[in-house]
């Protein structure tokens, strides 16, 4: 250990900071999805991740959530992470409904198509007018489309959102503007209506689903994203190809992209993608000549573009977790399946204790709970199962959990903290596997070339 | 929806005097009360849902008394008397008389039984100490396994709150209060910081007074105004189980608490329905939004959360454990932070009053709660001290959610715990610290939290540290009625400061800065004190801050900075308060001219007292400190070490030699270091705040909130020369004053030391015992401590005139004087010796100018001391310090 002299926290201070950004809701009414549970623990200043969660409104069941890591400033992961659900919102509406609704008095609003949850900030006056004008913009461009599958949508939905922070930047007059594109951010998006489950991914956050083997009872982690680094062949080919062959040991070096950003795809990081032109006039004056990324020939380099996965949930699905790669570093998605898979065993609190039908005495009752109780390999510290992760990814040796681990972690100081540990954010959902069961039984699975499935309806 | 809202437009008045929303039991008894006070036409209740929309039987509906203080006891009294007096006019409630049994399973808890006992007597409360056989005679289901012994409480009962509610909204319609129902608050404006207008579901409401009666959301609808009204409140679940009917069930089976295994049951309607308190509650709505509808509310039971009190409910009663079970019920309850309802006017806009944080107490506080708030509104007072209970108890920090979410954890559990002296609570602590926390923290100090503040309680040197060498963040806890375990450590601190010197950090008090431009500052200090504060530059007064009754709103002391510039310290829980009091009674044409801050959180207040500490600031400062030059009550602005600017008081609030000393937070360390390090030759030592309530009960001094609260006047506690009727000025209660210098005072503070009490077995008086003179009880003890120079117990407290009848008689010296006195205690009666001023405490380092000074006396013939005069000079250039 290179800093051995470091106060030691007490238990009680380690849970308040862990504890500090926990955010549990619970869907009051019957739906796919039984609750969900967050957390985040910054080790930038400001935290560079951002998180929201919606429910989509005209849409039955319908929910997105996204996690964002923010990477040279706060700003366009904040940005992105109001924004994008709202083109999302918008982009998954049935055209019809999406004309009635601009039809009626007073138009819509970019809030119009969702109900956010936990989400106490909102744009400075300054800057909301120039974001509604994109989305009036988009929302127009949609109606003129014809209506296309989810991942489709989504795609473009993460393209025009990307589209609008270029024009901003370089129409307004709003520095704040041009701040948010020359920061950049990653992106991981969930799109649920029904049992059918989309992922987007642009960047290297992550996400896996739990699911419950009915027959071996085990625990089976399902990847539903690939990260998009030098890790992924497939990317580094993908940018290879689309770069002339002079530039092969320049485009990607040292691991980065022009040796200077991990991440292989980003929303914003426009100096990655504006034309030389666009860089010399408009970029160059503001930030300096160190400002041009070295090897900077063929523009773009960089993409939004996600890829997206499909996925129908089944019965055995139980959960889905998503994070940003402060939390891959420490763990990997098979730990995270089987941490959170026994956090729901242990904490039995998500399957509550059912009293049989008829008559059934309190000593009965005492019984049962104490068998329970007995059956409770050890009741995890943590209620909330992303701070559960955090705990773990902090402190977890192969003797368990060890406090002084994690009291070292929080308290290294601040300019070395971003070394040790990047920013967490995580996002546990939790399917109701009862209520998926009746719509598999209930209805046919729509396929995917039918987005209007009667699901919605 | 819209339909509805269109007719409830109709029927809703454009204007109503006073507007409550909220239509559960608090609201409907505030409307219920306003109607008896002839307001009812003026009256408007709005209710989101149907008024008394609460599912039935999600309270347990006691009506009880068992409360920790007087003013909550005779709350729950009088709201007892009224369901019974509605009952006898023919309203259902669902009121029944089956008395209390109260369990106790440990020796403290009887201890605190028997004090309760004590108590009864002065509080006109029927109880009674039964032997476990005894409690079995009240309830033969329990087991007695383990019971120590009970407390019965035969005039408590039972009720159904549901109908209770009903009763009252049927009594207010009837006194004429109209009732708006399906109708949300929007938006509550207010204008020169007066409520002033109402914005509903179903329009716009003109009105002079708003009541907040919301439970769940009182701290949601607090932020419907600006600005916002701070309602600390947090919603946890709560459970209620329901057995199906038990046969040959004795329906006069009495409320049982045992409380030592956090339960309670009750018969109800044939079958029994249970509860209890767990040590640890659990949060719902963590973000504070309570969804509005009844179904969205409804929680599944949590049984894992519920498997220890059902076990401590089978466990206490055997026979529960055939019974069927009918139900378990998970509702929310709020709880503040203090455990304590909430309620008065809203510290943020005048006319906007607060009723909340029943617990789960609906029942027993309504009544009195509606009672009150409709004295406030319709009078401007009432017939109790609220101070405990009023909103303005708070600062912003207790209504941060994440604080909430820590404390309301620990805050339901309390409810069944022992109310130990100087209960500490575990969560929410190290909030807000003086810039010396890390240094007395290393120091040995050991933590009280009073408004947030960790203040050192005591220092103790043993186990300071942590396994890491790292000092140790301790909390006090005494956990005994008897001699506590800090008694020691209290004791050589209580000798530093008597013999050589200590230091203590003071920094948690109140301050506020005063100035104008004009002479505007004065003229208002004079509208607001009783005393005279146009005294010379450099002078400190101790004044009141008097209500139209005479009564304490505040005790303060004031020094003259400059000609137009006052400092003010009052005590620590004062914060929030005594600012509404300034901001309510500043006169309006003073209003746009004089400044008011508070400077709490700029600076860090260090006192250092004792026969040395004169020289040790002599020794920092260049100022001349001998009397001539700085004497007693005046104040200095002095440079300290290397740091300049200090605000010095000579003055200690404990009767010692000593100086507070005022520093900016800045440079408060290296001031405390040096002061620290000059202080070692005089084995300089730090003094908590129990060694420094142990000086100043023993020398007399009374403190708000402690001793003196709103209904006490400066002629009862021995201060009528600290109040200058004849200044040129109509200060606030100064008629009240006059009245009862005419009339002669109903009862007077006194001083009573303990004989043949032996502080090492015997129980010690922790305030509230009463006082029995020539074998009648005549009053309670306040404050209360061991005198270590008078090694005895030391209670100060008030005593009363009864005549036969019960009518209060005045109370003069030779009443006082003449009387045989007694204290009890926990059941046992000392004998008392009383004083009426404050004692000379024998010193080996006299020090004439202090030993003049008496804080409790009755003539004013000392008075020269007070201010600032050239005679008082010349008779003290003989102290011992100076020779020195």
């Amino acid at each position: 250990r290179l800093l051995p002299q470091l106060p030691q926290l007490s238990p009680y201070d380690v849970n308040l900071v862990l504890r500090e950004n926990e955010f549990v809701y619970n869907f009051p009414l019957e739906g796919v999805i039984r609750s969900y549970e967050t957390n985040q623990l910054g080790s930038n200043s400001p935290c560079e991740d951002s998180r929201t969660e919606a429910s989509l409104l005209y849409r039955p069941n319908g929910f997105v959530c996204g996690i964002f890591d923010g990477h040279g400033g706060a700003a366009c992961g904040q940005v992105v992470s109001k924004r994008l659900l709202r083109y999302i919102s918008a982009a998954t509406l049935p055209r019809q409904v999406l004309r009635e609704q601009m039809e009626q008095p007073g138009g819509c609003t970019s809030q119009s198509f969702l109900k956010c949850h936990n989400d106490n900030v909102d744009f400075v006056n300054e800057i909301k007018p120039i974001y509604e004008h994109s989305f009036q913009k988009y929302i127009k461009e949609l109606i003129e489309m014809p209506e296309r599958d989810v991942a489709s949508e989504l795609k473009d939905a993460f393209l025009k959102l990307d589209e609008s922070l270029s024009n901003e930047a370089l129409t307004s007059n709003d520095p704040r503007t041009m701040n948010v594109a020359l920061s950049g951010a990653v992106a991981c998006l969930v799109h649920l209506e029904g049992l059918q489950l989309h992922v987007a991914s642009t960047g290297d956050c992550g996400a896996v689903l739990g699911t419950l083997d009915p027959k071996t009872n085990q625990w089976i982690p399902k990847k539903l994203n690939q990260e998009h680094n030098v890790d992924n062949m497939q990317e580094v080919k993908r940018i290879l190809s689309e770069h002339p062959k002079g530039e092969r040991d320049t485009v990607i070096r040292n691991g980065r992209l022009l040796s200077q950003l991990a991440p292989l795809r980003a929303f914003g990081d426009f100096r990655y993608k504006w034309s030389l032109d666009i860089m010399k006039k408009q970029v160059l004056p503001l930030v300096g000549d160190h400002g041009m990324p070295p090897h900077y020939y063929t523009p773009p380099y960089l993409t939004a573009q996600p890829e997206v996965q499909h996925h129908e949930l089944s019965v055995g699905d139980k959960f889905l977790v998503i994070a940003s790669d402060g939390l891959w570093d420490f763990l990997s998605p098979s730990d995270v399946v089987s941490l959170v898979g026994e956090h729901i065993n242990s904490k039995k609190i998500l399957e509550p204790m059912r009293i049989p039908e008829g008559d059934i005495t309190l000593n009965q009752i005492s019984e049962q709970l104490a068998e329970r109780k007995a059956g409770l390999t050890r009741k995890p510290v943590d209620q909330n199962a992303a701070t559960h992760l955090i705990r773990h990814a902090l402190g977890a040796t192969d003797y368990g959990i060890e406090h002084s681990k994690i009291s070292y972690y929080l308290t290294l100081p601040k300019d070395v903290v971003r070394l040790y540990r990047d920013d967490i954010t995580i996002t546990v959902i939790y399917f109701n596997s009862e209520h998926i069961a009746e719509l598999r039984n209930e209805y046919h699975p729509p396929t995917l070339s039918e987005p209007d499935s009667p699901l919605a309806a | 929806a819209a339909d509805l809202s269109e007719n409830l437009a109709g029927q809703l008045p454009g204007q109503a005097r006073v507007v409550i929303c909220g239509g559960g039991i608090t609201g409907a008894s505030v409307a219920y009360h306003l109607g008896l006070q002839g307001w009812g036409k003026d009256t408007l209740l709005i209710e989101q849902d149907r008024v008394g929309g609460e599912l039935p039987w999600s309270a347990c509906g006691l009506a009880g008394r068992f409360e920790p203080s007087y003013t909550e006891l005779k709350l729950a009294e009088y709201s007892i008397d009224l369901i019974k007096q509605l009952t006898e006019r023919g309203l259902p409630t669902g009121w029944r008389q089956v008395g209390s049994l109260n369990l106790a399973r440990n020796f403290d808890r009887m201890t605190a039984f028997n004090r309760m006992k004590s108590q009864a007597v002065a509080w006109g409360m029927n109880c009674e100490i039964l032997s476990p056989e005894q409690c079995k005679e009240h309830c033969p289901l329990i087991s007695l396994d383990g019971i120590e012994g009970g407390l019965w409480i035969p005039e408590d009962g039972v009720c159904d709150p549901h109908l209770v509610c009903h009763a009252f909204m049927e009594e207010a319609r009837r006194l004429g209060v109209r009732v708006v129902e399906h109708c949300a608050i929007k938006k509550i404006h207010s204008s020169r910081g007066k409520v002033d207008r109402v914005e509903t579901t179903a329009g716009d409401v003109n009105c002079e007074y708003f009541v907040n009666c919301t439970g769940f959301w009182a701290r949601e609808v607090g932020t419907l105004s600006k600005p916002v009204v701070k309602v600390p409140l947090k919603a946890v679940e709560h459970h209620y189980l329901h057995t199906k009917a038990i046969e040959n069930l004795d329906p006069n089976t009495p409320f049982v608490r045992d409380f030592d295994s956090r339960i309670f049951f009750r018969e109800c309607e044939g079958h029994i329905l249970a509860g209890g308190f767990e040590r640890e509650a659990k949060m719902v709505y963590e973000d504070g939004v309570i969804p509005l509808s009844q179904a969205a509310r409804q929680h599944p039971p949590d049984w894992d959360h519920f498997h220890e009190l059902l076990d401590a409910l089978l466990r206490s009663v055997p026979p529960f454990r055939k019974a069927h079970l009918d139900r378990l019920t998970n509702s929310l309850q709020v709880f503040s932070p203090d455990c304590k309802w909430i309620l008065g006017e809203a510290p943020e806009i005048q006319n906007y009053y607060v009723a909340a944080g029943n617990k789960t107490m609906g029942v027993s506080a309504s009544g009195g709660i509606g009672r009150v708030l409709t004295d406030l509104i319709t009078n401007g007072s009432t017939y109790l001290d609220l101070h405990i209970l009023d909103i303005s108890r708070f600062l912003g920090l207790h209504n941060n959610r994440k604080f909430l979410r820590d404390r309301c954890k620990e805050a339901p559990g309390k409810h069944f715990e022992i109310n130990y002296p100087f209960e500490e609570f575990q969560t929410g602590r190290n909030l807000r610290m003086s810039p010396l926390y890390p240094a007395l923290k290393a120091g040995g100090a050991v933590f009280g939290q009073s408004m947030g503040y960790e203040r050192p309680n005591y220092y103790d040197q043993n186990d300071k540290k942590d396994e890491f060498g790292l000092p140790r963040f301790r909390i006090a806890q005494t956990r005994t009625f008897g001699k506590p375990p800090w008694f020691d450590h209290v004791a050589s601190e209580y000798r530093a400061c008597r013999e050589r010197i200590g230091i203590a950090d003071y920094s948690s008090f109140t301050k506020y800065d005063f100035w104008s431009k004009g002479n505007e500052v004065v003229d208002l200090l004079q509208y607001l004190c009783s005393n005279d504060v146009d005294v010379a530059v450099g002078s400190i007064i101790h004044t009141g801050m008097q209500n139209p009754n005479g009564g304490y709103e505040n005790d303060c002391s004031l020094a003259r900075l400059s000609e137009r510039h006052y400092m003010m310290i009052a005590p620590t829980i004062q914060q929030t308060r005594s600012m509404c009091w300034i901001r309510k009674h500043m006169p309006a044409h003073l209003r746009a001219k004089v400044n008011v801050a508070d400077v709490t959180s700029m600076y860090t207040a260090i006192c250092i007292l004792g026969p040395y500490s004169r020289i040790l600031l002599s020794e920092l400062t260049d100022t001349d400190l001998t009397p001539k030059n700085f004497p007693f009550f005046t104040y200095k602005e002095l440079d300290v070490g290397l740091a300049d600017g200090i605000r010095v008081l000579n003055i200690t609030h404990t009767g010692e030699l000593g100086y507070v000393l005022y520093i900016p937070n800045d440079y408060a360390l290296h001031v405390y270091t040096r002061l620290h390090q000059a202080g070692q030759k005089f084995n300089i030592q730090h003094a908590g705040y129990y060694a420094t309530r142990a000086l100043r009960i023993e020398k007399f001094y009374a403190f708000w909130g402690q001793d003196l609260d709103t209904f006490t006047t400066p002629l009862e506690c021995g201060r009528a020369w600290r109040v200058k009727l004849n200044k040129p000025i109509d200060f606030i209660g100064r008629s009240a004053l006059l009245k009862q210098r005419e009339e002669g005072v109903k009862r007077m503070y006194v001083q009573l030391l303990l004989n043949d009490h032996d502080h090492e077995v015997d129980m010690w008086c922790w305030g509230g015992e009463p006082i029995y003179r020539d074998g009648v009880y005549v009053g309670m003890t306040t404050t209360t401590g061991y005198g270590y120079t008078f090694e005895k117990q030391v209670c100060l407290g008030f005593v009363r005139n009864f005549d036969a009848e019960g009518r209060e008689l005045p109370v003069t010296n030779d009443y006082v004087l003449s009387g045989h006195y007694e204290v009890e205690v926990a059941g046992v009666r000392f004998e008392a010796k009383v004083n009426l001023h404050s004692p000379n405490l024998p010193t080996k380092f006299p020090d004439r100018e202090r030993e003049a000074y008496h804080a409790t006396r009755d003539k004013r013939d000392q008075e020269d001391l007070l201010s600032f005069s050239s005679n008082l000079i010349t008779t003290n250039n003989n102290t011992g310090m100076t020779r020195q």
